[in-house]
């Protein structure tokens, strides 16, 4: 089983459910990665680079994207 | 009117508007689009995983990239939520991350009450963001001081409020505001607290390059005919500054001539 903090919550993953990169996270949750910024563990990850940035169990990542604001 | 420029870039309007507290995504687009204005403010937030709701996005993602009309709205991320210099810088770097644009409406206010901003934190993060090549457009209380220094370290412009955000009680700060205008070598956009357009012509008339709108518009009755309203205030404000105003006297001055009276003497 592998664990991946999401925005400040675990996220507990089945092996085989695991996913591989970002962009494989984001479509198992159902995100739509055109409007999304990640970090990973602090760091930010460009939105073309989401396909071939692995990521591996006990990772921390950062979904943010806009919202309305003034 | 003539026009806005911030860092280098042309604006024909000289209204910057928010795009929080509208009821719908529909109403804030219409509002936008009746307000005349070419910068919209956004914030940035943690997905929410389990309520995919992206109305409000998905609005504001057609309005900045209409395919006939790409550059039609600046989108301007703010550093909204931060309460510290670093967590500024951090919301900025994940800002042009998507945005692909380095500009930035720096915000640093760690008190949830009354919203005032934290001058050391910004004046801070300003600092490391222009360093960073960020065209930095500081929130600041109106403190003239606190105006030179950002403008010194390299900011776009200052952003000094006229009373606390979406407090809508106008232009408190006005004679701090009018010294920062005097001595202001960017432009001075007066952000926060302007509830009327009567609010926003008279910083409009005093000399502020720009003001900020968002609560105003977005929770007035009719948002789209108070968006509207705003952009002919900030018209005229800007005209009349242009004009120069009269100058006031004590005592009467009468219009009419004081010769030739219905009377004998």
């Amino acid at each position: 089983m592998g664990v991946l903090k999401i925005n400040g919550k675990e996220k507990q993953f089945a092996e085989d459910k695991m996913p591989a990169t970002i962009a494989d996270l984001l479509s198992i949750l159902g995100v739509d990665s055109a409007t999304v910024v990640a970090e990973l563990d602090g760091k930010i990850i460009e939105r073309n680079k989401f396909g071939q940035t692995p990521i591996c169990s006990g990772q921390s990542i950062e979904l943010v994207r806009f919202v309305p604001g003034g | 009117m003539d026009k806005l420029i911030i860092a280098g870039r042309e604006f024909n309007s000289r209204l910057l508007v928010g795009t929080g507290k509208f009821s719908s995504s529909s109403v804030m687009a219409q509002a936008v689009e009746a307000s005349g204005t070419e910068i919209i403010t956004v914030a940035l937030r943690r997905v929410d995983i389990t309520n995919e709701n992206d109305d409000m996005l998905a609005a504001i993602a057609r309005l900045s990239a209409k395919p006939r009309d790409r550059t039609k709205y600046l989108l301007l991320p703010n550093t909204s939520g931060a309460r510290t210099a670093d967590e500024a810088v951090r919301l900025a770097r994940l800002a042009r991350a998507a945005t692909g644009i380095n500009w930035v409406k720096l915000e640093v206010t760690p008190d949830p009450y009354y919203l005032l901003p934290d001058p050391v934190e910004t004046l801070k993060a300003a600092e490391i963001l222009v360093k960073e090549d960020f065209v930095v457009l500081p929130y600041i209380n109106a403190d003239p001081v606190l105006s030179r220094r950002l403008q010194d370290v390299g900011t776009a412009t200052v952003m000094p409020l006229g009373s606390p955000i979406g407090s809508n009680r106008g232009l408190k700060t006005r004679a701090a505001i009018e010294i920062i205008i005097e001595q202001a070598s960017v432009p001075v956009v007066v952000d926060a607290g302007l509830g009327l357009p009567s609010h926003a012509a008279e910083a409009m008339e005093i000399g502020a390059d720009a003001v900020l709108v968002n609560t105003a518009i977005a929770t007035a009755t009719d948002p789209v005919k108070m968006a509207e309203s705003f952009k002919l205030a900030v018209q005229a404000g800007r005209t009349a500054f242009l004009a120069g105003a009269a100058g006031k006297t004590k005592h009467a001055s009468a219009s009419s001539p004081l010769t030739g009276f219905l009377r004998d003497q």
